[in-house]
């Protein structure tokens, strides 16, 4: 399969270009690093504020190689069960009892207590086979056929614990299941991890990946975004936007706009015909990019100051 | 392996950067893949291999500059024209000759071989570097060119001069270039070194003397010791949280199923998790200690240890509240600073914040409590009581008292420290990192 797609990522250049016409603006570095996870078949470990595209590189990632992607959300107490397999108990009662007969014979034939335990000894492995086992996210990506795109959201969130599980999958692409053995990858997927850095991760999982740190964007590549992502707003608009939300972020503000954010005040400027920013305007629409009380008083407190300087840093 | 590539990855170890053996594999895989060619490109590739956080990433940014920058002997001068240079006693030895003809690269080479072959990834003290600087020279060939050189002039002729004199500008310009070199290598091994020596330094020095620069480090060395304690204990909850079958209650909880055994029970060895009352004279004197001390225990997880904090000066007040509201480093700041909290910042008077505690939270304290008075009883002389104290004492688990002065001075003047002695579990001197960790950790280290 890697080698239908290795022409796709040929070079950092052709991934960049890809992820463009799927609307998906990489910086150089993005793209550098996903050519070298893709190359190196390491996992991916993508960090950076909240609203930068992390998740979004996975699915562009998929969309562009046509491959299916597998998310696990991650969430605290999230354990193996749900993660990887878990055995179907349902149907495996519901076979016993369709067998019921078929058992009562192999039982009952034989007089001996201990030989119908021996007997029945030769047919547990049955249930326990993969026709009883209903895969989960982590295991439907090993066992993907073509391939897939892993994405393992917000590891940040989950527990100790299942990090260390991960390592067995991120650094061989293999599980261990006790009853039936060690499953490899069909054909190894490639795999994002992201985390919003809620807490440290450990190192051992970190070594596993390469990573990728994603900052909120350059100004150039910001208005790049907004011109792919909302073809219909004009270019003054844009940079103006641009401009205000680059500053607002060098505020101090509890949680600054993220590229998602800025994409939505677009769209929402867009569905107002705004031409321009003006104070008006911008005070109407603050709590489309801004969620903290806090922050929105902040931000008015100096809004008219901000509006004429993003005016005038895009006018130039 | 690729030498170049394993020379940085050694100056980013010292730097501080943790990187491992797969690590380095990657980075050679990635640094085959884009090439050496285009320097951004390569920056983006180690980038993604080697440092794995913001910090790392920011040191990795400085030592790249550092280490991949190709400005030396750009100063170098291009060979002259052929008609004019001078033919006789041409420069034999190759030195001479890679500086008359201005070939960079290979002076950049020769200083790079010669530096290797010097150990100079070895230099640690700014001390070394003229040191390493001559042992360099003397690799790439210095005294052969200086003897070239002097008996170029010995002959006079003036073709010889003019060769002498361009011999002796390029030897000033090589001599730049090999100090410039050494020093930025010396820069790349020495941050970890001396944070090292730091560390350990801060680790122990009175926490009344330390300066304000040093703050921020101590920040970062008790974040590191609050996380060791925290894997550590949060481990430990959780192996003690598994249980044995409990035969009997088994037994009883199934009765009503007739006695089939058909819901077991398990004993569940219950974790203690540390009651803990703070209370923190804060007057100038023990402040520093204080401030400390707050970090520490409110760096703790919420699971290993309860706390309920107090300060007190001439008068008791509690604050608890403060470390719900904001963060660790910003409450204490706030506490320190004193600013909107009801405390009286006169004398201090442990009689009447003893007293204050009594009537407002003696409930706090109970057999599970343990009690925690970090001040330097000093009293300005007025009456100390001990009635208070001694009921503290006899209703919590354990108190003990920290005391910023060293164990000689207890009880000279109008330290209290003898008076209240007897109604101490223990009594410890604290007044270094090394000393809060040593307390903290026996703090949390009860499992019964």
């Amino acid at each position: 399969m890697r080698t239908i797609h290795d022409e796709k990522f040929s070079s950092p250049e052709a991934i960049r270009q890809g992820f463009q016409e799927q609307g998906f603006i990489a910086s150089r570095q993005i793209a550098t690093t996903a050519y070298l996870a893709y190359h190196l078949e390491k996992p991916l470990l993508v960090e950076g504020p909240a609203g930068v595209g992390k998740t979004e590189l996975a699915k562009t990632t998929a969309a562009y190689l046509d491959l299916p992607l597998i998310r696990l959300q991650c969430y605290e107490g999230l354990d193996e069960s749900k993660a990887l397999y878990e055995w179907k108990y349902g149907k495996q009662l519901l076979y016993t009892q369709l067998l019921k007969d078929k058992l009562d014979s192999i039982i009952n034939r034989e007089n001996g207590f201990a030989e119908s335990i021996d007997k029945l000894h030769r047919y547990d492995d049955i249930f326990f086979s993969r026709h009883f086992l209903e895969p989960r996210p982590l295991l439907k990506a090993l066992q993907q056929e073509g391939g897939a795109v892993l994405l393992v959201d917000e590891i940040d969130k989950s527990d100790d614990e299942f990090e260390a599980f991960l390592l067995e999958i991120l650094s061989d692409f293999q599980v261990s299941i006790p009853e039936i053995g060690t499953i490899h990858a069909v054909t190894k997927p490639i795999v994002f991890l992201t985390s919003n850095n809620t807490r440290e991760l450990s190192e051992a999982l970190k070594r596993r990946c390469l990573h990728l740190f994603i900052p909120f964007p350059e100004p150039a590549l910001e208005r790049n975004i907004i011109r792919i992502r909302v073809p219909g707003i004009s270019e003054k608009l844009g940079r103006q936007l641009v401009a205000f939300i680059q500053s607002v972020r060098k505020l101090d503000v509890r949680k600054a706009p993220s590229v998602s954010e800025t994409i939505d005040w677009a769209r929402v400027l867009l569905i107002l015909h705004g031409e321009e920013l003006n104070p008006d305007l911008v005070r109407d629409t603050l709590n489309i990019f801004l969620k903290f009380e806090e922050d929105i008083a902040v931000v008015t407190e100096r809004l008219h100051q901000l509006t004429t300087n993003a005016v005038r840093s895009a006018g130039d | 392996m690729d030498r170049i590539l394993s020379e940085f990855i050694v100056s980013l170890r010292h730097a501080g950067v943790r990187i491992s053996v797969s690590e380095t594999l990657d980075a050679l895989h990635s640094v085959w893949l884009v090439g050496y060619e285009d320097r951004e490109s390569l920056r983006d590739a180690l980038m993604a291999a080697l440092p794995k956080s913001a910090p790392e990433k920011e040191i990795f940014n400085r030592c790249f500059d550092h280490f991949f920058s190709f400005d030396y002997f750009t100063d170098a001068e291009s060979p002259p024209n052929p008609q004019q240079r001078p033919v006789s006693p041409a420069a034999d030895d190759p030195l001479s000759r890679m500086l008359l003809n201005g070939d960079q690269s290979a002076l950049v080479m020769a200083m790079r071989e010669a530096a290797r072959a010097a150990n100079l990834t070895d230099i640690q003290f700014f001390t070394q570097r003229s040191l390493y600087a001559l042992r360099i020279l003397d690799r790439m060939g210095l005294p052969a060119m200086d003897g070239q050189m002097q008996s170029m002039q010995a002959t006079g002729s003036p073709g010889a001069a003019q060769q002498a004199a361009a011999l002796e500008k390029a030897r000033t310009m090589l001599v730049d270039n090999v100090r410039r070199y050494v020093e930025q290598q010396l820069a790349l091994n020495t941050p970890t070194a001396t944070e090292n020596i730091l560390t350990s330094y801060l680790r122990h020095a009175k926490l009344s003397m330390l300066e304000q620069q040093h703050f921020q480090d101590m920040h970062v060395i008790i974040q590191r010791m609050v996380k060791r304690l925290n894997d550590l204990h949060s481990r430990r909850r959780k192996t003690a949280k598994r249980g044995q079958l409990d035969f009997k209650k088994t037994l009883r909880q199934n009765i009503t199923y007739q006695g089939f055994l058909f819901d077991p029970k398990w004993k569940k060895r219950k974790v203690e998790r540390p009651d803990l009352v703070v209370i923190c004279d804060v007057s100038r004197s023990v402040m520093r200690t204080v401030r400390f001390l707050l970090l520490f225990l409110y760096g703790l997880n919420k699971a290993i240890v309860r706390i309920r904090t107090f300060i007190f000066c001439s008068n008791l007040i509690e604050i608890t509240t403060i470390f719900d509201e904001y963060p660790v480093e910003v409450a204490v700041e706030k506490i320190r600073l004193g600013a909107d909290l009801p405390i009286l910042m006169g004398r201090t008077d442990y009689d009447q914040s003893f007293r204050d505690f009594k009537t407002n939270h003696l409930g706090s304290v109970t057999r599970k409590t343990t009690v925690l008075i970090l001040g330097d009883a000093r009293n300005n002389y007025a009456e100390a009581q001990t009635g208070i104290l001694k009921s503290m004492y006899e209703r919590s688990k354990r108190l003990i008292w920290l005391n910023p002065e060293t164990p000689s001075f207890w009880g000279t003047g109008d330290s209290e420290m003898k008076k209240y002695a007897p109604f101490c579990s223990t009594i410890k001197e604290c007044n270094t990192l090394h000393h809060l960790e040593g307390v903290v950790t026996s703090l949390v280290h009860r499992h019964h």
